[in-house]
């Protein structure tokens, strides 16, 4: 416990420096606070609020923006991180299978998951599902790939010795392979992670009007550097504490090394 | 009684673009039970094959290998493997991972845990049934990994230079527990290894192998009554010929390449 404290405290102190600069530098006039206000100046902006955004239809709790942005994401990576394990596993069981779904899914995979943003807008319109579309397909492809990687790296040694211990075909996939790659595919997802994050912020920008990214458009259409820099912020608190649950599953639930 | 046959044995692998490497030429040997048998080669020479062939992981291309009288075909319960190192699942604690091929096999949970405890008794691991394999040491490890054979009561145990990776003390603690845990259970053994020292240790027979392609070149008989200290002057004696063999073999080897 103390030694979380202690990391939390030893990632937090380069912030308050930061920021501790910044106030210094706007109290002292060098910075325009009208376009770049400090942090006292858009938290106490929040604060007057009533930590609320925007008006009539388009105004929400600013929690809310958070929570729906966040869900929208793990969401998305979730099903893409399931999708894309029993993809790599299935295609990774038939030498057909790959020839035929491999390099539709390496095609498929440099595209970045904002030009999904179109597509997702026309097949289900302006919501949620949009959203988890977006993340999905910025996760899925990269991931099926990562996958069928690492089904072909499994240390060969567990497969022989589940093997001689009379595991069947399909138990050696289910009871060696799939446990072995997982921890490889979710560091794949980990890193792929960010990206999706963004892909959400640009989607709920450019169309579906509410979460965190709707606040930085509202601060630009109102014209409000206080709701802009607000809207920053929460994007990359909201992004590291996803992070951070993400690094908890990587080091607590799937921490293995394929060989031990 | 179980027994093991191997008959004119050959492996060809089939190298890419029809690139065939011959691992091994013609190997007979018989096994009986109870029996510890070693087999020693230089680095190479086909060995470890001849375990997997024996373990049924891979096919012969020539010759047949016969366990009790009937055709290795495939894994063979039978017939389990100890691999040198990096076998355990590293997702699966201790008592799960000696557990695993009773899952396999479709045993009851109860009877599965109720055997995992005995035997981890046995191999003085009760203690650390609930430890993941990053968490022991190497000995411990490869005391896992006899134990999880062990589960099973397989009629034969076929050992992969199990203890090659562990330093020299180690080693010879686990030479000695392996001795005390064979005669307890008196599984048939089969054990490559390429250190002399440690066939003329543990084995009632010594088989030599050939440089690649392998071959049976000798058999050697160690007529020393156990437990078996280095430093008994018939130990060297032994010790010596096998050199001599070894010697000739790995120069022979350094020819091919």
């Amino acid at each position: 416990m103390q030694a979380v404290l202690r990391s939390a405290a030893a990632a937090l102190l380069p912030w308050l420096v930061l920021v501790a600069l910044w106030e210094f530098a706007a109290a002292r006039g060098w910075m325009t606070t009208t376009l770049f206000p400090p942090p006292s100046q858009f938290l106490q902006y929040a604060i007057e609020s009533d930590f609320r955004v925007g008006f009539g239809k388009e105004g929400m709790p600013i929690p809310a923006a958070i929570v729906a942005s966040s869900l929208r994401v793990v969401a998305g990576l979730f099903l893409g991180f399931v999708a894309a394990v029993a993809t790599g596993i299935l295609v990774s069981m038939s030498r057909w299978a790959s020839a035929a779904v491999l390099p539709i899914v390496r095609g498929l995979a440099p595209i970045a998951p904002i030009a999904w943003i179109p597509i997702g807008i026309v097949i289900f319109g302006l919501g949620n599902p949009t959203a988890v579309f977006v993340v999905f397909t910025g996760v899925y492809f990269l991931l099926t790939l990562s996958t069928v990687a690492a089904v072909q790296s499994v240390e060969p040694r567990l497969v022989k010795t589940a093997r001689t211990f009379g595991a069947s075909k399909g138990q050696v996939w289910a009871w060696v392979i799939f446990p072995a790659v997982l921890p490889q595919v979710f560091t794949m997802l980990r890193i792929n992670f960010f990206a999706a994050w963004m892909a959400v912020l640009a989607a709920e920008m450019v169309g579906l009007k509410n979460g965190v990214g709707m606040i930085v458009i509202l601060g630009r259409e109102m014209f409000n550097p206080n709701l802009i820099m607000l809207g920053i912020c929460i994007i990359g608190v909201t992004g590291y504490a996803v992070d951070a649950l993400l690094l908890f599953i990587q080091r607590k639930i799937l921490w293995w090394k394929p060989a031990e | 009684m179980s027994s093991l046959k191997i008959s004119n044995v050959r492996k060809t692998w089939q190298g890419e673009r029809g690139l065939a490497v011959e691992a091994i030429q013609d190997a007979s040997l018989e096994v009986s039970s109870g029996e510890f048998v070693a087999i020693l080669g230089p680095s190479g020479c086909g060995k470890s094959t001849l375990l997997e062939l024996c373990a049924g992981l891979e096919p012969v291309s020539g010759g047949e290998i016969l366990i009790d009288g009937e055709r290795v075909s495939g894994p063979n319960p039978k017939a389990v493997m100890v691999f040198q190192e990096h076998s355990l699942f590293p997702w699966l604690n201790v008592e799960q991972n000696v557990g695993f091929g009773l899952k396999m096999k479709g045993v009851h949970i109860d009877e599965r845990w109720r055997r995992c405890r005995e035997v981890l008794e046995r191999v003085k691991l009760a203690k650390f049934a609930k430890h993941f394999p990053h968490q022991l040491s190497g000995g411990m490890k490869q005391r896992v990994a006899i134990a999880r054979a062990l589960v099973g009561q397989p009629d034969f145990m076929l050992m992969d230079e199990p203890f090659a990776a562990l330093d020299f003390q180690t080693r010879v603690l686990m030479q000695q527990f392996l001795l005390e845990v064979w005669s307890g259970f008196r599984s048939t053994i089969l054990f490559v290894t390429h250190q002399i020292d440690e066939a003329v240790a543990l084995a009632d027979r010594v088989v030599v192998m050939s440089a690649a392609p392998g071959r049976v070149l000798e058999e050697v008989k160690i007529g020393l009554p156990r437990p078996r200290s280095m430093t008994d002057p018939r130990f060297n004696d032994y010790r010596v010929r096998l050199t001599a063999h070894m010697e000739r073999e790995v120069m022979r080897a350094a020819e091919v390449l």
